[in-house]
């Protein structure tokens, strides 16, 4: 069965075929022995991974669709750093980063009582409830109560802490270095421009999802990492997945990529008429033409979705309609609060639905793929709790999961660094 | 008693059972539902789904009146509750699966015809 016309390749993939490579390659490259797990294991790791990892590399911490006005603020709770983070987009127009830590005597300025907090600072500031402390969204200290009775305060000197914060595609990361090693386009590398250009900012629907794992990080990121796991797995929410291709590698610097192919599966009833609203429509459908493309370069029409390791701790599924009816992309993101306690967030991305109908159709899919994510995590504690029984040393990978396989050798070059 | 438009009236004791507007409450009804509960709901609504989805698709999320959003709550919570007959069994819980009790959604106390979900 043809599945491209022979040769052909779209306009601008040639500028990424250096990243490509061949199973051969891959095994030449990455090598074809068994991989040790005295990185997921060994609880002395984390320490390093904080310093080595999470306290060098560019991190997304939001997107610009979750904070759209002047004044709105997400506030991030990450244990691996330490940190409460406020993202914030000022009077300016520009998003930055702080600590959420008031300059007075280190209370949060913002309080919050999740992991993640969502609020718009009227008249662009925001005021510590301690003691009234208050800062701009620009992070500048405004005002101070009862201010001429401190003997000293030299209140411009006394803004919140700022964090290194930078756009990609809409994705809003920082860095908690005090002077990133990168700019976040130098680390993103070709990453960034392989990715680049596909409309991510009209995808502004979504449902997301998030889970405490007692397990450690990368457990979870690897669970993700692969197709292999798919026909076995997911046999109960996506059934008689056919066609199943993982493949497309691609090698980028600290960062991978590959792509799933697939014939798709046996579709209940319901899901039919669900997907098939949203499937047979310009504007939800699949758009194979807004990819960008180095991504699916033959216009294979089996293609489901891109699937990198944007490293440390990102992924994000590029499916331009293809894969699950209407979805966008979704991504994962996994975030140590120890080494063995993970948060997980899910996030399922769509085009806004101009109807109701369109919006309960998304509603399906979405639960169909919560449903495939809790026969993911199903595995994820089960796991961990193998490799911490001392009962196998290292693991067997195939050549569909060089993701992790490419993720492992990183992360060992990042802690001997 | 949850009113429907009356072409629909005769899912008014459905929509009482399982129509209801945010993801948290929609879960507590499905995660306590039996075989016969999913078998009851797919049966009856399934054979309407097309006129369900087609009054729907009149309306925009912000332009739904009572009954029309009421309507949206049942055909959103068969869109939930569907796998569960066809995929699974009649289980209420995904078969092999983590616990979906543990699986915490953002968005979980919004309604689901919230023009902005994000």
């Amino acid at each position: 069965m043809s599945i491209s016309e022979a040769g052909k390749r779209r306009d601008g993939s040639e500028a990424f075929s250096h990243l490509n490579r061949s199973i051969e390659s891959i095994r030449s490259e990455l090598g074809v022995d068994p991989v040790s797990i005295d990185a997921i294991k060994d609880p002395t790791v984390y320490d390093l991974e904080r310093e080595k990892i999470f306290g060098r590399c560019w991190l997304k911490v939001a997107t610009n669709w979750e904070i759209p006005e002047k004044g709105d603020y997400k506030v991030k709770e990450l244990a691996v750093a330490d940190a409460s983070v406020l993202i914030v987009r000022g009077k300016d127009g520009k998003v930055r980063a702080f600590h959420n830590v008031c300059t007075h005597r280190g209370n949060k300025v913002v309080p919050t009582n999740d992991f993640e907090t969502f609020g718009n600072a009227r008249a662009n500031v925001l005021s510590c409830r301690f003691h009234g402390w208050v800062f701009g969204t620009d992070g500048a200290l405004r005002s101070v109560p009862l201010e001429d009775h401190f003997g000293s305060l030299d209140k411009s000197c006394l803004g919140l802490k700022e964090i290194s914060c930078d756009t990609w595609q809409g994705f809003i990361y920082i860095n908690f270095a005090d002077e990133p090693e990168q700019s976040l386009d130098e680390y993103l590398g070709d990453f960034g421009n392989l990715f680049a250009g596909y409309p991510y900012h009209e995808a502004t629907t979504a449902f997301r999802y998030s889970t405490v794992l007692e397990c450690n990080w990368k457990v979870a990121l690897y669970a993700f990492s692969e197709g292999y796991h798919v026909p076995t797995i997911h046999a109960g929410s996506l059934p008689g997945f056919r066609g199943i291709e993982h493949s497309e590698f691609k090698l980028i610097g600290p960062h991978a990529s590959s792509t799933i192919y697939g014939l798709g599966m046996e579709t209940a009833e319901s899901t039919a008429k669900f997907a098939g609203l949203l499937h047979s429509d310009e504007h939800h459908g699949p758009r194979r033409d807004f990819l960008p493309p180095g991504i699916n370069p033959t216009e294979r029409s089996d293609f489901q979705f891109e699937l990198p390791n944007i490293f440390p701790n990102f992924i994000i599924h590029l499916a331009s309609g293809c894969g699950y009816p209407g979805m966008a992309y979704f991504t994962h993101q996994f975030w140590p609060l120890d080494h063995g306690r993970t948060l997980w967030e899910g996030i399922n991305y769509f085009r806004p639905a101009r109807n109701a109908a369109e919006r309960v159709a998304q509603l399906h899919v979405n639960a169909i793929h919560r449903n495939a994510w809790l026969e993911d995590t199903a595995t994820m504690e089960d796991t961990f709790t193998g490799i911490r029984s001392g009962a196998i040393n290292e693991m067997q990978l195939m050549d569909q999961e060089f993701l992790i396989r490419h993720a492992a050798r990183t992360h060992s070059e990042y802690l001997n660094a | 008693m949850i009113k429907l438009p009356k072409d629909f009236a005769d899912l008014e004791a459905l929509a009482g059972k399982w129509a209801r507007g945010t993801e948290h409450e929609r879960n507590e009804i499905r995660w306590t539902a039996s075989v016969q509960d999913f078998a009851e709901f797919y049966e009856q609504v399934l054979p309407k789904l097309d006129s369900i989805l087609g009054e729907l698709a009149k309306h925009a999320l912000d332009e739904m009146d009572g009954q029309t959003e009421n309507l949206f709550n049942l055909a959103t919570a068969f869109a939930e509750a569907a796998p569960h007959h066809e995929l699974y069994d009649g289980s209420p819980v995904v078969p092999h699966s983590f616990s979906a009790r543990r699986f915490v959604p953002g968005h979980g106390d919004l309604a689901s015809s919230e023009v902005h979900l994000r």
